[in-house]
């Protein structure tokens, strides 16, 4: 071996590694580097994802009932999606509705039985058992129902239908009480009104969307939150883009621009409440151009004859043209879709206004035509509906509390104390009630007033089922299950109810022990209405299989035509809006609108929904008032600037948002903040503009005029950053979202390849 | 120059800077204790405060991801480059006035390189993982990416700190030696360790002067890369006003730009505070005074260019970054700048302006904190005005970031004060090459003639 | 096989051009702008099935939301002919993706599912792909997150949760794919069928705006989509090269 001296051993080693570190290097470049990278988003291949549970109930965040699945891994809801089967949702779902999640597990749920400590308006509560609860009120049921003055006691529950609507319609019945109130703030009172005078039946109509040409919406927010928003998004879709070579077009008709107004092809500004004259100015228009030619054609001429395309336009603001050539469109374009309500509707003319949106379908024959307006069978279970208390019948409650003929009252959901104008006087009247019984999951404002609270379970732990009001055009239902076991020490509403008329010895009449065994029953008597054929082999197997599919429906169709109420045209007419408060002192209509995330209030404790920007406005986590950018120029204000809304009836404070499409003289403020409790996402945040509305009525149905107040803007100098996530929403000229002109280019390079909604309905025979 | 050192000696010269480094006042402690508690106070306390709490302490946002923590980065790399830079191109150009003042220069290079990559820990959101941008061999056979901008920032850092290390170290050698020729205890064995044995002979002075050259031939083009790299992070993104090919000059001039402003202030205060007046003269301030005028004429070019750019292009985005940073919320730092970069240094055109300490002094801090102001600008407004209109935002830095900004001055400071205590930091040899050479005395050894030389 | 051999393969793979399109599957979505009704459905959508954060006030108000789908919205024209449009914003997979390029550590690549990913674990947080990328749909984790108890039981279990110091952005739902794929697997399928991945986003919509597949299959739904001719790309210019296509909302008046 060769003698080596330190310096050629330091050499070759040096080389060496060198060497080796080259060598090292060139192998590892020429491998291929993901193999390398990242374990799970190239999955090794023994990774394999966990196996989720799912179960099929019913959507309860807003009435439109639609149907979810509800996705449950080791015991725990994860994830809410729509139920493919279900004809109302098929498989899609609202921001709200998926939202649920954090109903049931949101951090401020009640989480068991509650007895104040206090005088009422301070928020001492104890904890008490569920027997000490439920005996107090049971006592004091019974001492009123064995005074015969059962009639004292006040059930107030949100919208509810199906079998628990009963059991309360049952339960309140055995007390000897007609005071059995549902209380949604939306509900359509003045479309079912309407609905009454034209066609006869108190019932909502089904609007096919879906195949309509070309869809008239006055002041209907229907992809927001208007009667079933996820229902007519599926239909919207479809009828823009999923048919080949036709596409719907949708016009809005509003004096600011809601979320519909934005999706549709044109945006019309009518005046506030003169939206049921432009309908029949419409109507003028079709009826002299000779597009209806039915035998009581003289009689709608005479109706019509104030209408004309002139006076229309000077009524409501919109250019003759523009009357001429939306009448035209919509006689020519079959089918095409009158719809009306929301904004439009909550004025003191708004029955008159729905009645003459139906006449435009009337008169161009869009009645019980696909396309057009289908008329339902009866629901096969109870809806919320005859139950529904008007803004009117709650002034009478109150006034019944005030003058001490209202000893008890449970609650059941709604809240009341939130949702009615401060003018109403409502929750003072409240505090004249010797025990007010909440059965709320939360710690609302009208809860917050109860001196005994029984915390119900949410909706994703009980039993219901519902029977979705709008209708598909055929007998639906779904049942509501218990998807994961409850959380706390709270019961589902229906067995408070149940444990109460057990405790009052009602068993005769209420024999159940359950709410479930009350819903097998009541389905029992659908699964026997089936004929001997359709029908499956046991009850079991038939109540089974529903809940499996989430839910049942019926193969029939419903008689589709149509004749004309007595007496419905002569009395066509719509009277000018009033409004509260005078125009000189108060130069603003107020707009309050449903907002996309909280519905009426109810969804402000959902984080999820907090942190959803806007659809309009982009602002998360607050209120804002919405002025025309040329009024807020004239008054100085901009962007984030406090003002004071001030109504004949007292005054809210918000910051300004300039929104380009809004009338000048209009202001427009979501509904859902401004809680004084429900929850730490809620409370103190933003303001409630129905505090300040007037106590003004539709005076058919008794509703709540609730676009018919009047207010003034007045500017308090100080600023907030509004928090939102919109930057600059001008594109200028980026072309970020492009437009498409169908005239000017040529139609070749495919057919149209957007998705049909044809999810097919899973009808479990019966 | 020479007139002034003339009338010192060469054992002088030596006794004053080891004099510097082995006698210490307590003027020195209580400069380096407040220079250290500020650090600690506001620079190492709100970072670990943001390490524990997370990014959510600086200002950053949505779309303003990037903040003063990268424009603090790209500040003290620009810092960094005259130090060794300027002293690379000045020895290779045989400026003999350099000699007083590169050796503390080339301490400011080194200092600010540590200082940004400190602030490349500050600024990136997991800096517990910060290895993983380094190409090291390992058991997960995972490599950084080399498409990066971000790595050849790496890289190029890395590079540019390696070699200034070994330029100052090696300059610094025959200093080490006559120090420890005057030390004794830990010192001598330190400066033992530290001067490699050097005896001085000529074999030594001869190879230590090629390799010194050669260095200084290597590091020029490697500081106009490191820089021009920087840049890059921002010029290869397609940011509207960061996408632009003008950025790899504008970069360097302006690191240039600052780093010689920097140089100025801390000439001013080793000549004040350490009493160097007689090897940091009046001239040095007065060429200095020469090069920041220049500089500031090429760099105020180069920013006119980027506005043409802009306003030629004709398009939405670039149109609108402009006017942003022109009129924008910004507005005010923009015209600040160009006060303070554009607008001021043009003092220097006046001979008796360059040569009056105090006044240079003010000037220099004010072209930095413009050239801070520079840096900030091309994150903060670029990022704000974007492609889509819609996630337009802006940024405004927290109480945490403008702290640790303060902080890392105390930071280099720190750093320096504990360099002028063992480095030499005024090269003795060099300073002595200026000078006359010296009458032969008692306790010297006579210089031999060389064999074979007349007499 | 030498290295050699190894190198000279790896060489001919690499430096054949568009080699990286070779993708196994090429997940691809069409957002049809015509029917799209800004209801923000998917965000929620989104939210729920990834474990996106809820942020707070205070955060937000400092723009710190965490939404990998968002809605834009783009106003035209003033009062009364005003228009809003709405387009929906996600991570736009792009096939030449400047995010990538510029990630040091390569946490943010393409896969082999032609998806832009992100790798949490990888991510040190320099925010520069968040720079680079010009569509802003990536969002970074300034803090830890925090769910009020119990709101965390909903988490998803097949989705991590963020840490600070991290960048994330949309997946395109990918334990959604990973699902699909094994379904397939256990079928004794090879291929995915079209429409059996949805992701969240998609599955939500309810007006069916958002379509989603593989391109590469010419009968997919998407690959149709792609198609059609209302179909562009935002910010083509810049030639990403995105796998998210809008069809451009019709303008029809009358
Ligand atoms: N994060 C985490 N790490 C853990 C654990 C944990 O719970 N979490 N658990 C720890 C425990 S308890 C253990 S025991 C270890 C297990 O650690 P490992 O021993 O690494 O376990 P495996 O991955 O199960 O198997 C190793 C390899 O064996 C291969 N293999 C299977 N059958 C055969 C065969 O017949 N012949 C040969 N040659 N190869 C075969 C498999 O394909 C696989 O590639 O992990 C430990 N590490
Ligand atoms: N499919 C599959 N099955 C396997 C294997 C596989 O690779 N694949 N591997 C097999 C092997 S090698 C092993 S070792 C077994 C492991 O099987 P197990 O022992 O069941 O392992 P783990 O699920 O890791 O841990 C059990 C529980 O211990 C809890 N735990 C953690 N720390 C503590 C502690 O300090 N105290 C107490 N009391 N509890 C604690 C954990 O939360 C967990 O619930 O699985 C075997 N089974
Ligand atoms: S519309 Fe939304 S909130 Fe209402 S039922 Fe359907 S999913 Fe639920
Ligand atoms: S959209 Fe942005 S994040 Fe997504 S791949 Fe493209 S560049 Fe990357
Ligand atoms: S933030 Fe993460 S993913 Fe983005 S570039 Fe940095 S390390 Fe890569
Ligand atoms: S594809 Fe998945 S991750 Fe991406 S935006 Fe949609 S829901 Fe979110
Ligand atoms: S869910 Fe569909 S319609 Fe709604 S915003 Fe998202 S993409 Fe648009």
């Amino acid at each position: 071996m060769p003698k080596i001296e330190r310096r050629e051993f330091l050499k070759l080693v040096g080389a060496g590694s060198v060497g080796v570190g080259a060598g090292f290097m060139l192998r590892e470049t020429i491998k291929h580097p993901p193999e390398y990278l990242i374990p799970h988003v190239v999955a090794p291949e023994d990774f394999s994802t966990g196996i989720a549970t799912w179960y099929n109930t019913v959507c309860s965040m807003c009435s439109a009932g639609c149907g979810i699945s509800v996705r449950t891994r080791e015991g725990r809801a994860k994830k809410i999606e729509g139920n493919p089967n279900h004809p109302v949702s098929q498989g899609k779902l609202c921001g709200l509705g998926q939202s649920g999640l954090q109903v049931l597990y949101n951090p401020d749920r009640l989480t068991g039985p509650l007895q104040r400590m206090s005088a009422r308006g301070g928020e001492t509560f104890e904890q008490i058992t569920w027997n000490e609860g439920l005996s107090r009120v049971a006592d004091r049921l019974d001492l009123l129902r064995a005074a015969g003055r059962g009639n004292r006691i006040c059930l107030l529950s949100q919208g509810v239908g199906g079998h628990l609507a009963q059991l309360f319609e049952l339960f309140m019945a055995e007390l000897g009480s007609e005071r059995l109130l549902h209380y949604d703030y939306d509900h359509p009172h003045t479309l079912y009104a309407a609905n009454r005078q034209f066609f006869g039946e108190e019932h909502l109509p089904y609007y096919d969307l879906k195949n309509t040409r070309y869809l008239l919406s006055f002041g209907a927010d229907y992809l927001g939150n208007w009667i079933s928003p996820v229902h007519h998004s599926l239909g919207f879709g479809h009828s823009r883009q999923g048919r080949p070579d036709i596409r719907g077009r949708f016009v809005q008709i509003e004096p600011r621009m809601s979320m519909s107004g934005a999706a549709a092809d044109e945006w019309i500004a009518a005046k506030p409440g003169t939206e049921g004259v432009l309908a029949l100015g419409l109507a003028h228009h079709l009826i002299t151009q000779g597009y209806y030619q039915g035998a009581d054609l003289d009689a709608w001429r005479q109706a019509l004859r104030d209408y004309t395309t002139t006076q229309v336009a000077e009524q409501t603001g919109v250019a003759t043209t523009t009357i001429t050539r939306l009448a035209n469109t919509f006689a020519r374009s079959q089918s095409s879709l009158a719809i009306g309500g929301g904004i439009a509707a909550n004025h003191s003319n708004g029955v008159d206004t729905l009645v003459a949106v139906n006449a435009l379908n009337y008169l161009v024959g869009n009645l019980g035509k696909e396309g057009g307006l289908l008329f339902n069978p009866e629901p096969a279970g109870s809806v919320s509906h005859p139950r529904q208390a008007s803004f009117r019948t709650m002034l009478k409650l109150a006034k019944d509390a005030r003058e001490g003929n209202i000893e008890v009252l449970i609650l059941n959901g709604t809240n009341p104390a939130f949702t009615m104008p401060a003018a109403a006087g409502f929750t003072e009247a409240l505090s004249e009630i010797p025990l007010i019984v909440s059965l709320s999951s939360f710690m609302d404002e009208t809860t917050a007033l109860a001196d005994i609270i029984l915390p119900s379970h949410t909706y994703l732990e009980s039993w219901g089922d519902d029977f979705p009001e709008p209708g598909v055009g055929f007998p639906t239902g779904a049942v509501s299950q218990p998807v994961v076991s409850p959380l706390y020490n709270t019961r589902a509403t229906g067995d408070i109810i149940l444990t109460l008329a057990q405790h009052s010895g009602l068993s005769d009449a209420i024999p159940w022990n359950s709410m479930e065994d009350c819903l097998k029953d009541g389905w029992r008597e659908i699964y026997e209405r089936a004929d001997e054929e359709t029908r499956t082999e046991s009850f079991e197997v038939f109540w089974r299989s529903m809940l499996k599919a989430g839910v049942w429906g019926e193969k029939s169709q419903r008689d589709q035509t149509f004749t004309l109420a007595e007496g419905v045209i002569d009395n066509i007419g719509v009277a000018p809006p009033e409004f509260s408060g005078s125009p000189d002192d108060y130069p603003f209509v107020l707009h309050p609108y449903i907002s996309n995330s909280f519905h009426d209030g109810r969804g402000a404790n959902l984080p999820w929904m907090q942190e959803l920007p806007d659809t309009m406005t982009s602002v998360v986590y607050g209120s804002w008032v919405e002025l025309n950018p040329v009024t807020a120029e004239g008054l100085g204000l901009k962007e984030g600037d406090l003002v004071d809304i001030e109504s004949p009836h007292g005054r809210v404070r918000a910051p300004v948002y300039v929104y380009p499409a809004i009338m000048p003289d209009v202001v427009a403020m979501p509904i859902g903040q401004g809680h004084s409790t429900y929850g730490r996402y809620a409370k103190d945040r933003g303001v409630n503009p129905i505090e300040i509305l007037s106590a003004q009525m539709e005076p058919h149905t008794g509703s709540l005029a609730s676009s018919a107040t009047r207010v003034k803007i007045v500017a308090t100098g100080k600023r907030v950053e509004l928090i939102k996530t919109g930057g600059t929403s001008r594109d200028l000229g980026r072309e970020i979202v492009q437009r498409f002109d169908p005239t000017a280019q040529s139609k070749t390079g495919g057919a149209h390849s957007t998705q049909l909604n044809s999810i097919p309905i899973t009808t479990v025979t019966t | 120059m020479q007139a002034e050192t003339n009338d010192l000696q060469y054992a002088d010269v030596n006794n004053d800077i080891v004099r510097s480094i082995v006698e210490t006042g307590p003027r020195y402690y209580v400069a380096l204790g407040i220079a250290g508690g500020v650090a600690l106070l506001c620079f190492f306390f709100p970072w670990f405060y943001q390490l524990y709490f997370g990014i959510g302490a600086a200002g950053l946002n949505h779309p303003g991801v990037w903040g003063t923590y990268l424009a603090s980065f790209i500040f003290w790399i620009g810092l960094s480059h005259s130090g060794t830079l300027l002293s690379c191109v000045l020895h290779l150009t045989n400026s003999s006035w350099r000699k007083a003042m590169y050796r503390s220069a080339e301490a400011m290079t080194l200092f600010s390189l540590m200082v940004a990559a400190t602030f490349v820990m500050v600024h990136v959101g997991r800096p517990w993982f910060i290895h993983w941008a380094l190409p090291y061999a390992n058991q997960m056979e995972m490599w950084p990416n080399f498409r990066s901008p971000l790595l050849f920032d790496v890289m190029a850092i890395a590079t540019y700190l390696t070699g200034s290390s070994i330029f100052i170290y090696m300059g610094s050698i025959p200093d080490f030696a006559a120090v420890r020729d005057r030390t004794t205890g830990w010192r001598n064995t330190m400066y033992t360790l530290l001067s490699l044995g050097w005896r001085g002979t000529d074999r030594e002075w001869h190879r230590l002067h090629w390799a010194y050259t050669f260095l200084a031939v290597l590091i020029i083009p490697l500081a106009v890369s490191v820089h021009s790299i920087v840049s890059w992070d921002f010029a290869m993104s397609l940011v509207p006003a960061l996408h632009q090919t003008i950025f790899a000059p504008y970069f360097v001039v302006g690191a240039i730009y600052s780093g010689t402003a920097g140089i100025v202030t801390v000439m001013f205060v080793l000549r004040r505070y350490m009493n160097f007046e007689q090897y940091i003269t009046k001239v040095h301030f007065d060429n200095l005074g020469k090069l920041l005028l220049l500089l500031s004429l090429i760099w105020t070019y180069i920013n006119m260019v980027e506005l043409f750019t802009a306003w030629y292009s004709d398009t939405s985005t670039e149109h609108e970054a402009l006017s942003y940073k022109l009129f924008g919320y910004y507005a005010w730092l923009y015209w600040e700048m160009i006060a303070f970069c554009a607008v001021a240094p043009l003092l220097c055109i006046s001979g008796r302006f360059r040569t009056s300490m105090v006044p240079m002094l003010i000037l220099s801090i004010a072209i930095n904190i413009g050239m801070y102001t520079e840096r900030f600008l091309i994150v903060g407004t670029s990022l704000s005005r974007q492609y889509l209109p819609d996630s337009w935002g802006v940024y405004v830095p927290s109480l945490v970031e403008m702290s640790i900004i303060l902080g890392s001055f105390a930071l280099f400071t720190t750093l320096f004060l504990i360099f002028v205590k063992i480095f030499p930091s005024v090269s003795i040899y060099e300073v002595k090459e200026t000078m006359d050479t010296p009458t032969v005395t008692s306790n010297a050894e006579p210089i031999a003639p060389p064999e074979g030389s007349p007499a | 096989m030498s290295i050699f051999e190894r190198f000279t393969e790896g060489w001919k793979k690499y430096r054949k051009p568009g080699y990286y399109r070779e993708f196994d599957y090429h997940w691809a979505m069409t957002i049809d702008l015509d029917k799209c009704t800004g209801c923000e459905a998917c965000v929620t959508a989104c939210k729920a099935e990834n474990n996106l954060p809820i942020v707070g006030e205070e955060e937000f108000a400092k723009g710190r939301e965490v939404q990998w789908i968002r809605i834009e919205r783009y106003w035209e024209g003033e009062y009364p002919n005003v228009k809003l449009g709405f387009i929906p914003m996600l991570c736009q997979h792009c096939d030449a993706a400047p995010c990538e390029t510029v990630c040091p550590v390569s946490a943010t690549y393409h896969n082999q599912d032609g998806l832009n990913t992100q790798i949490y674990n990888r991510c040190i947080g320099t925010r520069s792909c968040a720079v680079y990328c010009p569509f802003e749909v990536r969002y970074f984790n300034f803090n830890d997150h925090h769910w009020d108890s119990p709101l965390d039981q909903q988490l998803n279990p097949d989705v991590t949760v963020r840490e600070k110091g991290v960048m994330e952005k949309c997946t395109f739902c990918i334990q959604r794919i990973r699902q699909a794929k094994d379904d397939a697997k256990d079928d004794g399928r090879r291929r995915v069928r079209d429409g059996e991945v949805q992701p969240a986003c998609v599955q939500s919509c309810p007006s069916n705006a958002l379509v989603f597949g593989d391109r590469k299959d010419p009968d997919s739904q998407v690959a149709k989509s792609m198609k059609d001719p209302r179909a562009y790309r935002v910010l083509e210019e810049l030639n990403t090269d995105p796998s998210v296509v809008y069809l451009k909302k019709v303008d029809a008046k009358g």
